[in-house]
């Protein structure tokens, strides 16, 4: 079974391009265009990572991630911005993965291998 | 030491389910004590004191009685020089629920910590009753180079297993920490006396952060700093014991958890002792509270076969004609002629009539006791109407109809 990967990016070319790029990798991709929608889909889709930006309108991505912890309390998440500083708050450090957006992906290609590869050990 | 390095959180959230009907209507740490006081005040008194002032209150039952005391009270901190109290009731931020223990309490609010982003975290607990200087435990933190420190209380082996008990190595270092256990740990020195937490953390801000973090992810934590954050720190993170020391600088040390009505009694009632272990009248760590615009407690029509002995009598009050013996009589209460109350906790405008015999009982704020009145003497009958403890306190809650 493929592992399932939730995107929530408020850009749409960005949405689309990730899934895209995911899809390659050969997992199934859901996206979300807002924090709220992201939401409603941890409740109802069995998920192994979700990709979340930080900087969307409304519900911003470190109070998503917040709520996501509420619901789903082991569901990895990586936090993937163009925008180094909210490193340096508190709520980020809850994500299983702190990634700057390029144009390659590789890293959160990498990452996402690398948490899917714990995940199935056990760790 | 720039004390704005430390931030302060009192947990004031508990519903108190023992100590009901007292909080029936309000949160725990609101709760009156001592005939002028609330629980809260103490641990607000200390944390001023030390100057600690940087001060949250995180509330979540209840929390309306509570609130007021601290707008009518403690309203005395300087916003411009840096210091506040702030009352912070659950705001559903980060979960949807209300706060699932006290590590979760702090989690939920971690984004006061991301706004202060202070060196240390002072956490207390807003239902004990005890004087003791945090500058001390936080010097004895940063000399030992902890991430955390707890506060520890020394009792008897036997009085242990109702609270969290450490194990500690020569140096206080914590090498094991049980909840509630069954066998309590023991001094290394001592084999009859334990330390129990009592709950006072100062922790190191980002260890604080990760650890919560760590533990909200846990899917079958309790969210809470005994039970669960504690014993997951102590293999790999240095936590310390500090030993409490008291404000009095006496040989016996005071520390109350109010946890029980027998608790909230007995604690009120060894402030009748003539001279008190929890001494009110230090000067230099005053107890500070909200006290309402009222005239002097006032005794008319003393004579034969009547005493007043052993009693604090707050303001406002008017004793006429009646006896009172070891019972803390709080704010603008009035007693009518004839009557006769031992050993009894009343509260703030309370109306006692003539000629009422009244033993052992705590009686909540403005209620009426009619005139001839006998309550405390046969614990049957009163079963009937009022709520009576297993060791025979007979409580009568707020406004109730006698």
């Amino acid at each position: 079974m493929k592992n399932k990967i939730l995107i929530i990016e408020d850009n749409e070319n960005e949405r689309l391009l990730y899934k895209e790029e995911l899809e390659k990798e050969g997992y199934e991709v859901l996206t979300a265009s807002s924090g709220k929608e992201g939401l409603s889909f941890i409740e109802k889709e069995k998920l192994d990572i979700i990709i979340l930006d930080l900087r969307m309108p409304e519900m911003d991505g470190l109070e998503v991630l917040g709520k996501i912890l509420s619901k789903r309390k082991n569901l990895p998440v990586i936090i993937y911005t163009s925008y180094s500083q909210y490193r340096n708050n508190f709520l980020s450090w809850a994500a299983d993965a702190y990634i700057i957006k390029s144009s390659d992906m590789v890293e959160l290609k990498n990452k996402i291998r690398e948490i899917l590869r714990d995940k199935k050990n056990g760790l | 030491m720039d004390y704005k390095k430390v931030t302060t959180f009192i947990l004031a959230g508990g519903k108190g389910e023992r100590l009901y009907p007292l909080t029936k209507d309000r949160a725990k740490p609101a709760v009156p004590f001592g005939g002028t006081y609330r629980i809260i005040d103490f641990s607000l008194s200390n944390a001023v004191n030390s100057g600690f002032k940087r001060i949250y209150i995180l509330t979540q039952y209840k929390s309306f009685s509570l609130q007021r005391h601290i707008r009518e009270g403690w309203n005395i901190l300087s916003r411009e020089l840096g210091e506040f109290i702030e009352v912070v009731p659950a705001q559903q931020r980060i979960s949807e629920d209300w706060y699932l223990g006290t590590a979760d309490a702090i989690f939920q609010n971690l984004y006061i910590l991301e706004r202060e982003k202070p060196e240390y975290v002072l956490i207390l607990s807003g239902d004990h009753v005890y004087k003791m200087d945090y500058t001390k435990m936080l010097n004895f933190h940063i000399q030992k180079n902890a991430d955390l420190t707890i506060s520890v209380f020394e009792v008897n082996k036997e009085e242990a297993s109702r609270f969290g008990v450490l194990k500690v190595d020569n140096e206080y270092r914590v090498i094991d920490f049980v909840e509630k256990p069954q066998i309590p740990f023991t001094l290394p020195e001592n084999p009859s006396i334990s330390l129990i937490s009592m709950g006072i953390y100062i922790f190191n801000t980002e260890i604080l952060v990760k650890r919560l973090i760590e533990d909200a992810k846990k899917i079958d934590s309790s969210h809470d700093f005994g039970k669960d954050v504690i014993p997951s720190m102590i293999k790999r993170d240095r936590v310390f014991a500090y030993r409490f020391i008291e404000e009095d600088k006496r040989e016996s040390r005071y520390w109350r958890d109010i946890g029980t009505i027998e608790a909230y009694y007995s604690a009120n009632m060894e402030l009748l002792e003539i001279d008190p272990i929890l001494n009110l009248y230090d000067e230099n760590w005053p107890i500070m509270t909200y006290k309402p615009q009222s005239p002097p407690a006032k005794i008319v029509f003393l004579g034969r076969n009547i005493e007043i002995l052993n009693s604090l009598i707050s303001d406002g009050c008017i004793i006429s004609g009646s006896s009172i013996y070891n019972s803390v009589i709080s704010p603008s209460v009035k007693i009518e002629k004839g009557s006769e109350i031992f050993d009894s906790i009343i509260m703030n405008n309370v109306y006692i009539g003539e000629n009422c015999k009244i033993k052992r009982t705590i009686i909540d704020k403005n209620v009426i006791i009619p005139d001839n009145s006998v309550i405390g003497y046969n614990i049957e009958e009163d079963k009937k109407k009022f709520f009576v403890t297993e060791t025979g306190i007979v409580v009568i809650p707020r406004e109730s109809f006698v």
